[in-house]
């Protein structure tokens, strides 16, 4: 074939791709627009109002502070340690309750499905003052306990680290379970027939199969979770009984007390800066790109 | 690879029920050892559940299964030792191909070094070398169908099991899979039970075929027995297209219409002397008769007339409306002379069916083949 | 029941008179916000609805989170209230920040409030004291008589709660370590002074249960029993008793503190909410303060019109004989060291 015949129409259908391309991206024109207004905009503007100090001088006063300070880096620390204990007890509860959902007949995965989503029928702080009647030195908790013998003096399971992790564990479950469940039904059951006729029992099909299949849908709730327990509010405030001290409730003292926004612009962009660095170690070590896009992405 | 010490399989009245539907209906089956067996039948009657009894997925309501002398019935699926390509393939998609080659000498406990000898042979069986590094949503379709069998293999299971393996592939790779199945088959030698609904594809693969239909054994034969001589109008309706006419008995002789039937000697059934049997009248046995033929007495005749003619390209078909209603198919080879010899539509015509290719078959459904009588207990047929 | 009477009799009144004049409607009504609670239903029955039977006019009431939530609406010059109850010390920082405009005490009239219960912006509405609460199932009546007992967990065994913020705290922690009541505010004037003060506070740390955050949570602590000993603000301990908390307190060695009204910038109805506030200090309407709640009043001229119970009264933090156990707050003193003091403070909780 001539030169000339292989570029019939060439140049024609390279513009048809182009404008395919152009209209596939102007389908996600607004929700761009969306991140840009309520996203990057205010970001960018806490940042900037970062760079003020008290006298309303552009300095890195804000931040200097934070390292000078031992309260902020235990503020820190606790923050991300409640996130972490939080995010383990959810994997440690979820993932067993993910797996037995999956396992039920239809009509019954729903109903224990609706039981895991029932604690967003109620408000937040509903449920965390819940746990504090539940949990308190003459919470049923101990009261029961005490009665049966079980232990002698109370339990401190609220107004402490305990507590908030109770509380926190119970708020977030359902961001792992929904994620984790989706993926879990989503594994072909012909893959564990597949494992057990080559030869694995049913613990090794797990180990082998199932587990690194659900992977993905496991690492999408750990990451919702970590991230949502680090920005936490409500239930450290009720339940930490004021030892418990996160950064969101270091920001409300800030600007409610002392109308300081410099500083409390401080903390939100580490804290940010400091939940984009976890996303991105844990993208490093877990290669979650190709976890995430479910196997289909490109060459390893 | 080496070639395997087949077993094999003896299945005895195995039945499995699905509240009141019987998928398995008190089947009894011998799988020779080391034979390519096909389980052939329409859709819904009971192929796959009666694999998956053999694979241990399915747990039968009653039965008895034996792989060689041992009783395998309870034993858990991981334990029973047999390979299985499954329809969709379930290659594990986290792992690449070797990985998955690799999967069950990984669960063996086999030594690293081994296991990588023993894939890259696996891999050269299925004519795949270089692919163990790819993913498998990196594979074909043919290419997922040997990757799995290559899976199914490698730990030299001495039975295995395929259900329609190739009913994802185009024809033409469909073609060029049956003829690779057979080699493998032939080269490795395990008792081998395959699953379709393709006529022409188990007619051409196996050594014998059991067609099953409502759960139950209907005939078990080698392809040729099956397609000649099918045990009741199922099987000759379902292999190969066939018109079934009646027959009376007349002093002890099988007669079409008064005329006396010339039935060929040794292949006819015990039963074909017995009220109901049917005459299987199949298109490209039937010829137009030219009296001119030197053998022209050992035909069997039908008259009737000519209808609307069919070109098939290598064939070309005619309807033929005999004298009692009926309509025939002819299927005559597309050559010059003979198309140029079709009678027109509108005139009558004779034909011949010769006398070794006449075959009665017994006129109820409940018969089973000639290797199963004793399975037909009295069980009445089931709701 | 008489009570909803007079506020739907108002609200009529009130939407007769703007069917009428449309135009001036809104001059004839103020909106109130507080912080809610038994709290605002005390400043409810006794303030806000006889000052608007008695002058005609319709006063509406919300409630809101505190100065934080006025500071956000004055920058956005989008204010809905005319008049917030504060505290002190939200009213002296916000006076500062010009987040509430000038009183005019010459409307306003002062001269007989308890000393040092008015600011430029913020004039007091109610007198509180920060005590020392108990549970009486723990220690019956031989509570704790000083901060020196508060902290001695060898003569009052049992869990305490103290404030997760630095207000209120300091003074106690320095009179627990000897300082005399009149010394406190000259010793906290240096950082060597408020660090005394912190170490006090360490040694009371390991029984610190909880770390309370506001009257609420106070209250609720003794209720479910769930501290024996605490910090607080009388008034919610005597509605907790009243609720059948088993809570006693005193006054010994206790701060003086109160709550003031003011005036946000950009108020709707700033003219008009200055003659409420006027109103609502004379002696006629605080007197019915301590019907509700046992805050006391400013106004210190309603222990002389004899209306008051006396044994009422003497429950009360501003009557004399309270009075005189009680330290008052040193605004002068928070205004120049709350921030460092607050970070000093969250230092020593997160240690
Ligand atoms: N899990 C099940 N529950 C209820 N009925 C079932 C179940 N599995 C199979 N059956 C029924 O058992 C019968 C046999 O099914 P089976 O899957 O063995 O058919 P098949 O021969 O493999 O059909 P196909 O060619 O369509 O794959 C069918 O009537 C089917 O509906
Ligand atoms: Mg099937």
């Amino acid at each position: 074939m001539t030169a000339a015949a292989m570029d019939i129409n060439a140049a024609a259908l390279r513009r048809d791709e182009r404008r395919e391309k152009l209209a596939l991206f102007s389908l996600c024109a607004p929700a761009s627009l969306l991140v840009l207004v309520i996203i990057v905009a205010p970001v960018g503007w806490l940042f900037w109002l970062s760079l003020f100090n008290d006298a309303g001088v552009m300095s890195l006063d804000n931040y200097t502070r934070m390292f000078e300070s031992k309260s902020y880096t235990r503020i820190f620390i606790t923050t991300f340690q409640v996130s972490f204990l939080t995010t383990a007890l959810c994997v440690l509860l979820g993932y067993p309750l993910a797996y037995f959902l999956a396992q039920l007949p239809r009509r019954w995965a729903a109903l224990g499905m609706l039981a895991v989503l029932l604690p967003f029928w109620t408000s937040l702080l509903v449920r965390t003052y819940a746990w504090l009647v539940v949990l308190q030195r003459k919470g049923l908790v101990n009261q029961w306990g005490m009665e049966l013998g079980l232990w002698e003096a109370p339990l401190r399971l609220a107004h402490n680290l305990n507590g908030t992790l109770i509380g926190m564990a119970h708020i977030m479950l359902p961001f792992l379970v929904l994620p984790l469940y989706g993926a879990m039904k989503a594994i072909d059951f012909d893959y564990m027939k597949a494992a057990a006729n080559l030869g694995a029992n049913p613990v090794s099909a797990f180990r082998h199969v199932f587990l690194p299949l659900s992977l993905p849908g496991l690492f999408a709730g750990i990451i919702i979770v970590f991230v949502l327990c680090l920005g936490f509010f409500v239930t450290p405030a009720v339940l930490g009984g004021g030892k418990v001290i996160m950064v969101s409730m270091k920001i409300e003292t800030l600007v409610d007390l002392f109308f300081n926004f410099g500083t409390a612009s401080a903390l939100g962009v580490v804290l940010l800066g400091l939940t984009l660095l976890v996303l991105f170690a844990a993208h490093k070590l877990l290669q979650l790109d190709r976890v995430l896009g479910g196997g289909h992405g490109g060459n390893p | 690879m080496q070639r395997i010490d087949a077993l094999p399989i003896h299945i005895r009245a195995v039945t499995k029920t699905y509240g009141a539907v019987y998928a398995l209906d008190g089947v009894d089956l011998e799988v020779r050892s080391g034979e390519f067996l096909t389980l052939l039948g329409p859709s819904g009657s009971g192929k796959t559940t009666l694999l998956m009894v053999l694979a241990g997925f399915t747990r039968p309501d009653a039965g008895s299964l034996k792989f060689g002398d041992a009783e395998v019935i309870r034993m858990p699926p991981h334990r029973r030792e047999v390979g299985m390509v499954f329809q969709n393939y379930a290659l594990f998609p986290h792992l690449d191909v070797a990985a998955n080659i690799g999967f069950p000498l990984k669960l063996r406990g086999i030594d690293k070094n081994d296991i990588h000898a023993r894939v890259e042979s696996a891999l050269a069986t299925v004519q795949l070398q270089g692919f163990g590094d790819r993913r498998i949503h990196q594979l074909s379709g043919g290419q997922k169908q040997r990757v799995a069998l290559a899976r199914a293999i490698i730990f030299e299971p001495r039975i295995l099991l395929m259900d329609e393996p190739l009913s994802a592939l185009d024809k033409k790779l469909r073609e060029h899979m049956q003829i690779e199945l057979r080699r493998l088959h032939e080269q490795l030698g395990m008792t081998t039970v395959y699953v379709t609904h393709d006529q022409r594809e188990a007619l051409t693969m196996s050594d014998r075929i059991a067609v099953i239909n409502h759960g139950r054994l209907i005939q078990l034969d080698d392809p040729r027995a099956i397609y000649d001589h099918p045990a009741d109008p199922f099987v000759a309706n379902f292999i190969g297209e066939s018109v079934l006419l009646p027959v009376e008995i007349i002093d002890g002789k099988p007669c079409y219409r008064g005329r006396p039937l010339q039935v060929a000697a040794g292949h006819a059934r015990d039963d074909k002397t017995t009220p109901g049997a049917l005459l299987m009248l199949r298109p490209e046995r039937l010829v137009f008769m030219d009296d001119a033929r030197a053998d022209a007495a050992a035909y069997n005749r039908f008259d009737g007339v000519v209808g609307h003619a069919v070109y098939q390209g290598e064939n070309f078909v005619t309807y033929i409306t005999l004298d009692d209603g009926h309509e025939v198919a002819v299927r005559s080879v597309s050559r010059k002379q003979s198309l140029a010899a079709a009678p027109p539509p509108g005139s009558t015509v004779t034909l011949g069916l010769h006398r070794d290719e006449t075959a009665l078959i017994p006129g109820h459904t409940a018969a089973a083949g000639n290797n199963n009588n004793d399975a037909e207990t009295n069980r009445g047929h089931k709701p | 029941m008489r009570n909803n009477a007079t506020v739907i009799h108002s609200t009529v009144a009130a939407a007769a008179f703007a069917l009428t004049f449309a135009a001036g409607a809104s001059a004839q009504s103020v909106t109130v916000a507080s912080w809610g609670g038994s709290y605002q239903a005390a400043q409810s029955k006794a303030l806000f609805m006889p000052v608007a039977a008695a002058m005609g006019i319709t006063i509406n009431e919300e409630t809101y989170k505190g100065i934080g939530q006025v500071r956000t609406r004055v920058a956005a010059n989008a204010v809905p209230w005319d008049i917030i109850s504060t505290g002190s010390g939200g009213g002296a920082r916000a006076c500062v920040e010009e987040i509430l405009i000038p009183l005019d005490y010459n409307l306003i009239d002062v001269s007989n409030f308890v000393a040092d219960t008015h600011l430029p912006c913020c004039v007091g509405s109610d007198v509180f004291a920060t005590v020392m609460a108990w549970n009486t199932d723990t220690y019956g009546d031989n509570g704790p008589q000083s901060w020196a007992d508060f902290w001695d967990v060898q003569k009052f065994p049992g869990t305490r709660s103290i404030r997760g913020k630095m207000h209120g705290m300091l003074e106690p922690a320095l009179m627990a370590d000897g300082v005399a009541p009149r010394d406190v505010y000259r010793v906290l004037d240096s950082e060597a002074g408020i660090k005394r003060a912190l170490d006090k506070i360490r040694e009371l740390k390991p029984h610190v249960a909880v770390w309370w955050s506001s009257g609420a949570q106070h209250a609720q602590l003794m209720k479910d029993g769930e501290v024996d000993m605490t910090t607080g603000w009388n008034g919610r301990f005597d509605v907790a008793k009243a609720d059948g908390a088993k809570v006693a307190y005193t006054y010994n060695q206790g701060l003086q503190d109160y709550d003031c009204f003011g005036i946000p910038k950009g108020a709707p109805n700033a003219g008009l909410a200055m003659q409420v506030i006027a109103e609502m200090s004379k002696a006629e309407f605080q007197v019915n303060l301590p019907k509700y709640i046992t805050y006391g009043p400013t106004n210190a001229e309603v222990y002389q019109t004899g209306q008051v119970d006396e044994s009422v009264a003497r429950q009360l933090p501003s009557h004399p004989s309270n009075a005189r156990k009680l330290l008052p707050v040193s605004q002068e003193w928070y205004a120049k060291w709350e921030k460092i003091g607050s970070e000093m403070y969250q230092d020593m909780i997160t240690e």
